[in-house]
């Protein structure tokens, strides 16, 4: 061995950095692939995404991923890539166009009949309870009588009453 | 008003059953899944041959070669029962129509590794047309492949005609060969 005990130090230091920057490559490259393979069926397992799928067809659409990702082909590339071969119906998201937008603007025509629905059904019930409570003249008559007997603060009762 | 909530009811329940019995009665969807490549050209390969047919054809069969004449590929596996079934088939077909210039190609896949038990398929039904071998699946994934088996129609000019999915039956292939041979 030659070399100093400093220079033997930053050597490897500078091997241990490099190592740890080829790792944080390799994570960050894995983790986008899995982010694109979330966004795509499982044609085998159609109810799992390629993400969460075990087959041998999943697991070779993600190396397909990763292949053309270290080719420096987009996000958006690659999943044209796969959309092109199976068509919409890979997208686990369906594209905002043609009968597809039916799903998107369903679920917001949804909300916004539902919050109207609410609002009309909240505005009727608060409407009703503030309307006066019908109540018989002679049992008006009857409770007011009652209540002049018991020697009470007469406004209290009749304002509660009217 | 009391009616007429009645019959919004009446109708949102009848369109909620209709629309579970039509879920219940088209069969099964997967079936209907058409080929997003119907129309456009085969995506092109180059795999390698089954030990059969090396003598035959080299070492690797690709598309480029078959150019110009019409293709029936069939993706098949080892381990998939209905590939059992439709192999005979295919067989059969194949002694059939050798003589009018249509390519019959098999395409072992999803079958990693199992080139064993591939050579064991193709004996069992001695079937005489190309197999190739696509290890790693991507073929498969480039031809749009759900499962196995399934077959593609491809044009002499090389576009992709239609695709079968699941064992191809007699009725299956006259319909597509009379299309591909028209």
């Amino acid at each position: 061995m030659t070399g100093s005990r400093p220079a033997r130090l930053g050597a490897l230091l500078a091997c241990l950095l490099a190592l740890a920057f080829g790792l944080a490559q390799a994570v960050q490259l894995d983790s986008r692939v899995f982010e694109i393979a979330r966004q795509l069926r499982c044609p085998v397992c159609t109810s799992e995404s390629v993400a969460d799928s075990s087959v041998e067809l999943a697991q070779q659409m993600r190396q397909i991923i990763k292949d053309q990702l270290e080719a420096g082909r987009s996000e958006r590339e690659i999943l044209a890539y796969f959309q092109q071969r199976y068509g919409d119906w890979i997208l686990l998201d369906p594209p905002k166009r043609g009968i597809h937008l039916v799903v998107w603007v369903l679920a917001g025509a949804a909300v916004v009949v539902g919050a109207g629905a609410l609002a009309v059904v909240g505005r009727r019930w608060v409407g009703r309870s503030r309307q006066p409570i019908a109540v018989d003249p002679a049992d008006l008559e009857r409770v007011r009588a009652e209540l002049q007997g018991l020697e009470t603060d007469p406004d209290a009762p009749e304002a509660g009453l009217r | 008003m009391k009616r007429q909530g009645l019959l919004l009811t009446v109708l949102a329940v009848a369109l909620l059953g209709g629309l579970f019995a039509y879920g219940l009665l088209r069969g099964e969807p997967d079936r209907d899944i058409p080929t997003a490549l119907k129309g456009k050209p085969a995506p092109a390969f180059e795999l390698p041959v089954h030990e059969h047919y090396v003598n035959q054809f080299g070492e690797t069969l690709s598309l480029e070669e078959l150019e110009g004449r019409p293709l029936v590929v069939n993706f098949w596996a080892s381990w998939c029962a209905p590939c059992y079934d439709e192999a005979p088939v295919l067989q059969a077909y194949w002694e059939r129509y050798e003589d009018t210039g249509v390519v019959f190609v098999g395409v072992q896949t999803q079958d990693r590794g199992k080139r064993a038990e591939g050579r064991a398929f193709i004996d069992l039904f001695g079937l005489s047309f190309p197999n190739v071998v696509d290890d790693d699946s991507a073929v498969s994934v480039d031809w749009g492949l759900f499962g196995v088996p399934e077959t593609f129609f491809v044009s002499r000019d090389g576009v992709v005609l239609d695709k079968h999915v699941g064992p191809v039956t007699p009725q299956v292939l006259d319909a597509q060969l009379a299309a591909l041979l028209r």
